[in-house]
């Protein structure tokens, strides 16, 4: 490939723009990551901002690893991110599989029961009345199946399954195979991609649980990480009469942040190729 | 066209779910009762009590050692859920109210939150109740029964009265570095942070310190209190009438001084985003000079040893509120405000024998000598000890004693507590509570239909600060009324406030 002046111009000038943006991401998580481990007068005697500690202490996370209702919490939080991943997984792909079908009876209506949800909704009083009723209130699995199946990613795994060729199920069903074999060994080992998506997003959605823990919930020891996180951020703010109280300090608060977004962090470079492939998704039509 | 058939039938279906909801939520969760005859129960039946508040930092059941104590007492299970902030409180107990899932104690928000579910018929008057709460009532006082008190009924209790913490704070080493004396008038004050602010006094060779900071227009309420006015938008008592502040003549005087105060240059010009501790955080660091806060916020331990680390030479004290043409008072004190005011719902009504648990809870933390004491300090001989009728602390009380407030539901003797938990600091207490401040009634007010308090205060707060910042002249003080009262439905507000406190008795 021979490059002229110009592209190697271009090419330069878009690289410095990434790299910036890099940077301009980068830079508030090393502030975080920074302050988290440096003791806090140490901190304050820099004007409050460092980028590069020069002396660190792991007391922070000592503290809230011993100290705080936060070791609970991200058992809770493991849990229910786990299990509610696989339950969401299991259901989307049995929805989706069946609404791919061109030969599903009443397809056009089931389309259009899971398009109506994500147009409209319950609205939280009344969600929380049914939540109330079917007796989930203060139980993990409150945090679990509100959520179940969001409609969107139903939607994407569908189309995602309807590109597969249609020769390949007709091959397989000649060769024997009912609806459950072709699923599970023929449209889901072609669909890692999709699968690893999804799942990653309702993994997300179910590590950053926050507002139903606060609706439904009640039980201190069922808190989930988000919640205790933002309870130690929030404290600044707390009211007087709490004086005994120890305030925590930004050091404090910003290993808990990081301790909330580590692992999430840690999971993403391993579903990277996954992940690209299945955004992808529905934007290139055969 | 089957799209109309199938709407049809999700509205069926729709409406067919949501009936079955309401139905759910009439027969929900009810434990089968009515098997014992006698009204208050079996006294030994543990009953489970829930409970929510804002709040923060309760540990697990298992160490929260105030529940076990309380649970032994009274045969209760109580199952206390603290919000850490107001707005996810606000929701849940939103949409707890509206489903029908009431809580058996809750703190109300505030005074107008009351009225609102009084009115909605949520909430149980406890005027009949009276006789069976007289230990809550003798412990946070008649006066204290007024704040929740609507068309004569008592709709909740308020927590026994607190004491005013905040006064100006100084750097005494900078006075004197720079040979100044703590200053005593307005125009001292003006002189002392001009100079903090330009004469270099943490010698460092650069100009980076800030004479004047703190939070938003509180930096500034002891200068309003010098002109005799109370912070924007306050009422009180003044030459035997109730006024509000931002009628008050000496109101135009006092922002002009603020005025001159910041085109002086020696304010923090970031005073009107601090939020938070920001301001606490610029005193710590050494970049400020005076600083009006809380005494906690600067004098804990915890706070005391972050100064001392970053800047050894830093001496704050305490400064009594400066001189002015109107007097001097360290800004205002709502006597008719609360920390915090807790409401019985009307659903208990039914259920006897659990009311009787919710009044004994209230009670038992209003006993002096038993749950009052558990519930300031801790469990007897572990987290403190009693010499001659006085509370010593032992240290577990500091270590694990610090969330005892959350069940403090009619409140504390505030002077005695503060005194035990914070015996270093008993001198920064006794100064912040004696210091003289005007006493304003905002707490008492109840805001009337089509007045929205949060948007006037925004409104308020902007045209104040053009003011104070000289963007607006203070000729167009009057202007700014008028604007006040057609747009905002000021005039009805104050009518209203009026009517209401002289019905209390004020201004007459």
């Amino acid at each position: 490939m021979v490059r002229g002046i110009e592209d190697r111009l271009f090419h330069g000038i878009v690289i410095a723009i990434l790299v910036l943006c890099g940077a301009a991401a980068v830079f508030p998580l090393l502030y975080v990551l920074s302050v988290s481990l440096t003791p806090f007068s140490e901190v304050l005697k820099n004007g409050g901002f460092i980028l590069i500690p020069r002396s660190i202490t792991f007391d922070a996370y000592h503290k809230l690893l011993t100290e705080s209702n936060l070791p609970r919490a991200f058992w809770v939080t493991i849990y229910i991110t786990v299990v509610g991943t696989a339950l969401n997984l299991a259901v989307t792909v049995l929805m989706a599989y069946p609404l791919s079908r061109k030969v599903l009876p009443g397809r056009s209506l089931f389309l259009f029961l899971v398009v109506f949800t994500l147009l409209f909704g319950g609205g939280i009083i009344p969600t929380y009345l049914v939540v109330k009723s079917v007796g989930l209130l203060n139980s993990t699995w409150a945090l679990i199946l509100p959520n179940l199946v969001w409609s969107f990613n139903v939607l994407i795994m569908k189309s995602f399954f309807e590109s597969l060729p249609e020769e390949l199920f007709e091959s397989a069903r000649m060769d024997g195979a009912r609806e459950f074999r072709i699923l599970w060994q023929m449209v889901l080992p072609l669909s890692l991609p999709v699968t690893m998506t999804i799942g990653l997003f309702y993994a997300v959605g179910h590590w950053n649980e926050f507002f139903q823990a606060i609706m439904y919930v009640t039980d201190r020891s069922l808190f989930p990480l988000q919640v205790i996180v933002r309870e130690l951020l929030v404290q600044t703010q707390a009211p007087l009469e709490n004086v005994e109280n120890m305030t925590p300090t930004e050091t404090l608060q910003m290993a808990s942040v990081v301790m909330a977004s580590l692992p999430i962090i840690i999971v993403y470079p391993f579903l990277q190729k996954h992940f690209t492939k299945g955004m992808l998704l529905g934007s290139i039509k055969g | 066209m089957h799209y109309r058939k199938m709407s049809a039938v999700l509205t069926a279906v729709l409406a067919a779910g949501s009936l079955l909801s309401a139905c759910g939520s009439g027969s929900g969760e009810k434990p089968a009762e009515g098997a014992s005859s006698s009204p208050a129960g079996d006294p030994n039946k543990v009953i489970k009590l829930e409970i929510i508040e804002t709040g923060n930092n309760l540990p697990s059941p298992d160490k929260d050692f105030v529940k076990q104590e309380i649970d032994k007492a009274l045969k209760t299970d109580l199952n206390l859920t603290v919000y850490a902030s107001g707005d996810d409180y606000k929701n849940q107990l939103n949409v707890r109210m509206a489903s029908g899932n009431f809580p058996d104690l809750f703190q109300v928000t505030d005074r107008s939150a009351l009225k609102q579910y009084a009115q909605q018929g949520l909430l149980l008057d406890l005027t009949p109740y009276m006789d069976k709460l007289a230990k809550t009532k003798a412990f946070i006082g008649e006066e204290s029964l007024k704040k929740t008190t609507i068309d004569g009924k008592i709709y909740a209790i308020s927590k026994a009265p607190n004491i005013p913490y905040n006064t100006y704070w100084i750097r005494k080493d900078w006075l004197d570095k720079l040979g100044l004396q703590p200053p005593k008038t307005t125009d001292e004050f003006l002189t002392v942070i001009k100079a903090f602010a330009e004469q270099d006094p943490d010698g460092n060779g650069k100009k980076d310190t800030i004479g004047l900071t703190g939070g938003k227009l509180g930096a500034f309420y002891p200068i309003f209190g010098a002109y005799g006015v109370g912070e924007p938008n306050t009422f009180y008592v003044k030459d035997g009438k109730v006024v509000n502040s931002l009628y008050d003549p000496a109101m135009k005087d006092a922002l002009g001084f603020i005025n001159k105060l910041i085109a002086s240059g020696a304010v923090d010009p970031e005073i009107m985003a601090n939020t938070g501790l920001q301001h606490q955080e610029k005193a710590i660091k050494g970049q400020a000079g005076v600083i009006w806060i809380d005494w906690p916020n600067i004098t804990k331990e915890q706070f005391a040893d972050q100064i001392k680390k970053v800047n050894p030479n830093a001496d704050w004290i305490q400064l009594a509120p400066p001189k002015g043409p109107g007097g001097q008072n360290d800004g205002a004190y709502d006597i008719g405000g609360s920390s915090g005011i807790y409401a019985i719902p009307k659903s208990l009504e039914k259920d006897k024998e659990k009311l009787q648990r919710v009044l004994d809870l209230l009670n038992y933390v209003s006993d002096k000598e038993t749950g009052s004491k558990l519930v300031q300090f801790g469990v007897k001989g572990k987290h403190y000890n009693e010499t001659d009728g006085k509370v010593v602390p032992t240290e577990l009380m500091g270590k694990e004693a610090s969330f005892t407030w959350l069940y403090q539901f009619t409140g504390r003797p505030e002077m005695d507590y503060l005194k035990v938990k914070f015996a270093p600091q008993a001198k920064f207490i006794e100064f912040a509570n004696n210091q003289p401040r005007i006493k304003t009634l905002g707490g008492f007010v109840m805001a009337p239909e089509g007045y929205n308090p949060a948007d006037a205060s925004r409104f308020i707060e902007e045209e104040i600060v053009k003011f104070v910042y000289g963007k607006r002249p203070l000729t167009e003080y009057d202007a700014f009324l008028k604007t006040l009262e057609t747009s905002m439905n000021f005039k009805p507000y104050l009518d209203s406030a009026m009517k209401q406190l002289n019905e209390l008795g004020y201004g007459k």
